[in-house]
């Protein structure tokens, strides 16, 4: 359904109104990460660098608490691509909404989706043409794509600008404050919201102490076989929880 | 990590990122992406922050050491507890640098 009426402009900034609010949430991510990679040890530059190059809060956290702990460059590489893989499901969300259009438009969004962005963008997609299908046309004047620019370019504008700020901040902040810390506390906070489910509880508990049985492994590669144990724990448990669930039903009928 | 080898490898997470993020706008044209994936998917971020966060509280210079004279695992705990009750970042890390300082003091 085209809107008529609407500018590209005006998409824009809804896009931007839209993202706004979760920018209070995204702000204290940001400048944690400039304040905890200035206690690993990273350049401001590179630091700030990173936040354009890989632009994903949770992976740039993770990046540092392992550039802390002293792991090689492979551990690190190999957990940050295993946590965004996620990302690949959010392209094929939105790809039948933005897949008309041309290549310079879907190179620059792509670069754009990130959680937060992809979360307000797509409940607008979904609302605005819901009779989407893959080969369909998209409707003459659609401008959606104009309004995920908006929500991602606000999105991009915090997290650089947050960053900028941790990066100040930190620089400020003693070493013995033992600020590096708060990189692990917040960790535990994410986590006590992410395990509602046993199945990702059984996958944290296996990743835990599979970090402790794997640590004398070198460049903190036992990091990485820790959390793909926790991820074989996880789709078992997944799994048996399927089956008693049919199980269940069964012995009721 | 010397600054060209930590170049590298945020230039490689990056790529890698960007590929995942064009792969299904712009690479390939499926879009039904199989079950196991989004089961995968759900439970990398709970593995990594686990074993990170355990790897922080009880491995030093590759070596296990659970102790109960050091401070960061009982902050770690009191964080913990109030995340669970407060669900909130800013006071899990508030409540957890607070009990890191005072465990330091007292231990």
């Amino acid at each position: 359904m085209a809107h008529p009426g609407r500018t590209k402009r005006g998409e824009f900034l809804a896009g931007c109104r839209d993202e706004a609010p979760l920018q209070l949430g995204v702000l204290p991510f940001g400048m944690l990460y400039g304040i905890g990679a200035l206690a690993a040890g990273m350049p401001a530059w590179l630091a700030q660098l990173a936040s354009a190059i890989v632009f994903a809060g949770a992976a740039q956290l993770v990046i540092v608490q392992m550039l802390t702990a002293a792991a090689g460059a492979l551990p690190i590489g190999l957990t940050a691509s295993l946590l965004n893989l996620r990302h690949v499901l959010y392209s094929a969300s939105v790809a039948d909404y933005v897949r008309h259009l041309p290549r310079r438009w879907r190179l620059l969004l792509a670069y754009l989706l990130t959680d937060e962005a992809y979360a307000v963008a797509i409940l607008r997609y979904q609302s605005t043409r819901p009779d989407v299908a893959d080969g369909k046309p998209a409707p003459a004047g659609d401008l959606g794509h104009w309004y995920f620019l908006g929500c991602g370019f606000t999105l991009w504008a915090c997290w650089q600008l947050s960053t900028a700020a941790g990066l100040l901040f930190g620089a400020t902040i003693p070493p013995e404050w033992d600020i590096d810390f708060a990189v692990p506390l917040t960790f535990i906070a994410l986590l006590t919201l992410l395990l509602r489910e046993r199945a990702g509880q059984a996958a944290a508990l296996a990743a835990a102490l599979g970090a402790l049985a794997f640590a004398t492994l070198p460049y903190k590669l036992g990091l990485v076989g820790a959390i793909l144990l926790g991820l074989v724990a996880g789709v078992w448990a997944s799994r048996r929880g399927e089956r008693n669930e049919e199980m269940g039903k069964e012995g009721g009928r | 990590m010397s600054t060209p080898a930590l170049i590298g490898l945020l230039l490689a997470v990056g790529i890698v990122t960007y590929l995942y993020r064009y792969s299904m706008i712009g690479l390939f044209a499926s879009r039904s992406l199989p079950g196991w994936l989004h089961a995968l998917c759900r439970h990398i971020a709970p593995a990594s922050f686990a074993a990170l966060t355990a790897s922080a509280l009880f491995v030093h210079g590759g070596e296990v050491s659970i102790a109960l004279d050091a401070p960061k695992p009982w902050a770690a705990l009191i964080a913990a507890l109030v995340a669970w009750r407060t669900r909130s970042v800013l006071a899990t890390i508030g409540a957890g640098m607070a009990a890191l300082y005072l465990f330091k003091f007292l231990l």
